[in-house]
């Protein structure tokens, strides 16, 4: 390393009066409001139009019976009754996304662990190795992965030369309901570069003096890991645990193509998502689709407050002083 | 210090108030116009190779109607559905569209498409399609749309492998000597590769099925033309072919998809197929062997149920400012002699039957083989079935995924019979 540091960049001169800075009277500020709101507009509009509209949109049609063509009919809560009283697939829906998520979470969450604390030791090449462990994830919802997917695990295709060689002869594993949706996992669990790269900086946060000590003090690797490691690391942990989870409800690309866009065979990849999508877009029922997605929503805040409420009993932050 | 606040409020106001404008004046603004030249949009399904074949003969219609600008734009079967019933829910379908008889009654009787017995219609000539073919269009006493190419169910094969099997499925097989040779085909390449694509899955072979013991898909009311004992029975002889190692095992069978590329005989894991007889080249060219095709097994002779299908349709939006210029480009599709030397029987048979006698005349390889099969096979041909009803399209997938559950095994036949009942009979309505 060069020892030569750039100068800082001059300070610029604080402006006499500059409108709006925070030296100014508070009763001032809020005059400046208007333009403020000005200035959001683009996103405002952005907001509005493209996200709240929408939603308000939704929410109508979730309460009525609506073809895409002609105008909705009111039909209360017939839509949310019909969901769990009259339709196997919207529970074979539901079954498939639970699997998916209780499977691939915790997976995924794993082997980016492991993987971080691999990368963390300090070895040459752990740059290039990091990036390439992360460049999955960039295809992330990418249409080409999940087609490079269907190819690897299709029948006759490199998965089954491999298993075949070593005598375990499978049928094609995108074409098999026993298989099929544990290749969507592998494919999701592949990804796991996003939450690596933040364990990764999450476990360079870990101040060394404290595995130092305990390492001193006679601990083994395992007992500094369980320690030292996941009680330090667990606000990263559960930071990522519940970006997945949400991550890991919406899936829908790799389901849709790796299931030949029909939930796979016989609806073993019927993603909530994918069903939402068919409902919607192949069968006309509009209104039966908003309904889901509004259920899908209620579920995903539901999960999510119950991880922030258990997040008080196993997540521990260091500064215990601002601990709420 | 107030006024300079004032003014910046003001200057930010000018500068996103124009940006509202040009949006609303954007959403308002009005196409066409003027009395001079035209714009007009049209949509199909299909592959590159028959994208560009299309382009083509689009081009020779805006020589010849120098005013009407044509943008195209085409997609796969599946995502074509699914782009159209967005378009169509916004307000804006494209003013031509490529439309297929299982989603003729979703959207003509959803007054998305104009009827063409009158108005801008009139400007279609259909004196030169058979009348019967002509008749498909016709849904509720409305023609909602035109046919675009004929076609006929058939059966694909490999003619090497049935040969050797002992069988030629082109004079007309029983469904017990087809089931016979399937198992010697598979056989002979050690069950590897199988003698037939499973068809418990298609829908079109049911209907075909069904028709040779005088029964239908679907009733002209719209509802199941058939009873689950019909059904079971379908699945059993389907079932005959599976247990027997004729027919393809159920992962393969699960990977059809209607492509003839990514489909089991296109990918050779198979040496016969259902599918419709204009596909012959495509399947061919997927395949790499010399393909024919034949007559669907039948157990009374001459009686094999196929029909004039119209393989595709062309319709016009009822929504579309330029009804005359879209009929105008629908006449020419259909009936214009030179687009049909371009498009050929990629499609199908040209739907214009002095177009197809000129064309029947010149072929040569795999499209001389269609012609003279349609030649020979075209009195025995019956009327097409009434127009599907609507959620037609999703009884197809239901077949296939309830089809599917029986062949891994993971249900009953009588579950799986009974599931698919209910389950058609909730989507009809």
């Amino acid at each position: 390393m060069t020892t030569v540091r750039t100068p800082d960049p001059p300070v610029a001169p604080k402006a006499a009066r500059v409108p709006g800075s925070p030296d100014r009277p508070a009763g001032r500020r809020r005059k400046s409001q208007p333009e403020a709101f000005a200035f959001l507009t683009p996103w405002l509009l952005g907001a509005v139009a493209l996200t709240i509209g929408p939603m308000v949109v939704s929410l109508y049609l979730s309460f009525t019976d609506y073809d895409l063509f002609t105008s909705p009919k009111w039909v209360g809560f017939g839509n949310f009754a019909h969901m769990f009283t009259d339709d196997d697939r919207y529970l074979q829906s539901v079954k498939v996304t639970l699997v998916y998520v209780l499977v691939s979470v915790p997976l995924k969450l794993t082997v980016s662990l492991l993987v971080a604390m691999l990368l963390n030791t300090r070895r040459g090449g752990s740059g290039f190795y990091r990036a390439a462990f992360y460049a999955p994830s960039l295809l992330g919802a990418s249409v080409a992965a999940a087609l490079v997917w269907r190819a690897l695990f299709m029948g006759g295709g490199p998965v089954n030369e491999v298993l075949a060689f070593f005598g375990w002869h499978t049928p094609s594993w995108v074409d098999d309901p026993q298989f099929s949706l544990a290749s969507i996992v592998l494919l999701g669990v592949w990804q796991f570069g996003a939450p690596m790269v933040i364990f990764l900086a999450g476990l360079k946060q870990i101040p060394a003096e404290l595995h130092e000590a305990a390492a001193i003090d006679g601990a083994g690797a395992f007992r500094r890991f369980r320690h030292i490691t996941l009680p330090m690391l667990s606000p990263v942990i559960f930071f990522n645990l519940v970006m997945e989870a949400i991550h890991a409800f919406q899936a829908f690309t790799p389901a849709f193509v790796i299931g030949g866009g029909r939930g796979g065979p016989a609806d073993a990849d019927l993603f909530y998502t994918l069903y939402l999508f068919e409902v919607g877009f192949q069968d006309f029922r509009m209104g039966y689709a908003s309904a889901m997605a509004w259920v899908l929503l209620a579920v995903i805040a539901i999960v999510t407050a119950i991880v922030f409420r258990t997040a008080k009993l196993w997540v521990f932050y260091d500064d215990a002083g601002e601990r709420r | 210090m107030r006024r300079t606040s004032e003014r910046r409020t003001l200057v930010a106001l000018a500068a996103v108030v124009p940006l509202l404008l040009t949006g609303v004046a954007a959403c308002g603004s009005d196409p066409g116009g003027d009395g001079g030249d035209v714009t007009i949009t049209f949509v199909w399904w299909g592959s590159e190779g028959r994208a560009n074949l299309t382009k083509k003969a689009v081009e020779l219609f805006q020589q010849k109607n120098p005013k009407i600008k044509v943008q195209t734009s085409f997609s796969a079967y599946a995502a074509y559905w699914e782009k159209l019933a967005t378009q169509t829910a916004g307000g804006k379908p494209p003013d031509v569209l490529n439309v297929d008889t299982r989603y003729l009654a979703e959207y003509g009787g959803r007054n998305v498409l104009a009827d063409l017995n009158g108005g801008a219609g009139k400007a279609i000539s259909l004196a030169d399609i058979n009348p019967e073919l002509a008749a498909t269009g016709v849904y509720q006493g409305k023609r909602y749309a035109v046919p675009w190419a004929q076609n006929t169910p058939a059966m694909l094969y490999d003619p090497a492998a049935f040969t050797a099997a002992g069988a030629d499925p082109a004079k007309g097989l029983t469904w017990d000597q087809y089931a016979d040779a399937t198992q010697k085909v598979s056989a002979a390449g050690g069950f590897a590769a199988r003698g037939a694509t499973d068809f418990g899955i298609l829908d079109t072979t049911l209907e075909i099925w069904l028709r040779q013991q005088g029964k239908q898909f679907y009733t002209p009311e719209g509802k199941l033309g058939f009873a689950a004992d019909d059904l079971r029975r379908y699945w059993q002889l389907a079932g005959r072919f599976r247990d027997a190692k004729g027919a393809s095992p159920a992962d393969v069978t699960a990977s059809y998809n209607t492509s003839p590329e990514q489909s089991p005989l296109g990918k050779k894991l198979t040496s016969s197929e259902f599918a419709y007889d204009n596909l012959l080249p495509a399947y061919q060219k997927a395949n790499g062997k010399p393909l024919n095709v034949a007559p669907y097994p039948a157990d009374t002779a001459g009686n094999t149920g196929q029909y004039r299908r119209p393989s595709m349709f062309l319709a016009v939006s009822a929504r579309s400012p330029q009804q005359e210029a879209a009929a105008k480009l629908v006449d020419f599709l259909v009936n214009d002699a030179e687009v049909g030397k371009i498009v050929g029987t990629d499609r199908g048979l040209a739907p214009n039957l002095k177009v197809r006698a000129q064309l029947a005349a010149s072929a040569k390889g795999s499209d001389k083989t269609l012609y003279d099969y349609e030649a020979a096979l075209e009195p025995k041909l019956g009327a097409a079935p009434p127009v599907p009803p609507k959620g037609a399209g999703a009884i197809q997938k239901l077949l296939q995924r309830t089809y599917e559950e029986v062949a891994f095994g993971r249900m009953s036949l009588d579950d799986a019979v009974s599931r698919f009942m209910s389950e058609a009979q909730k989507g009809l309505g």
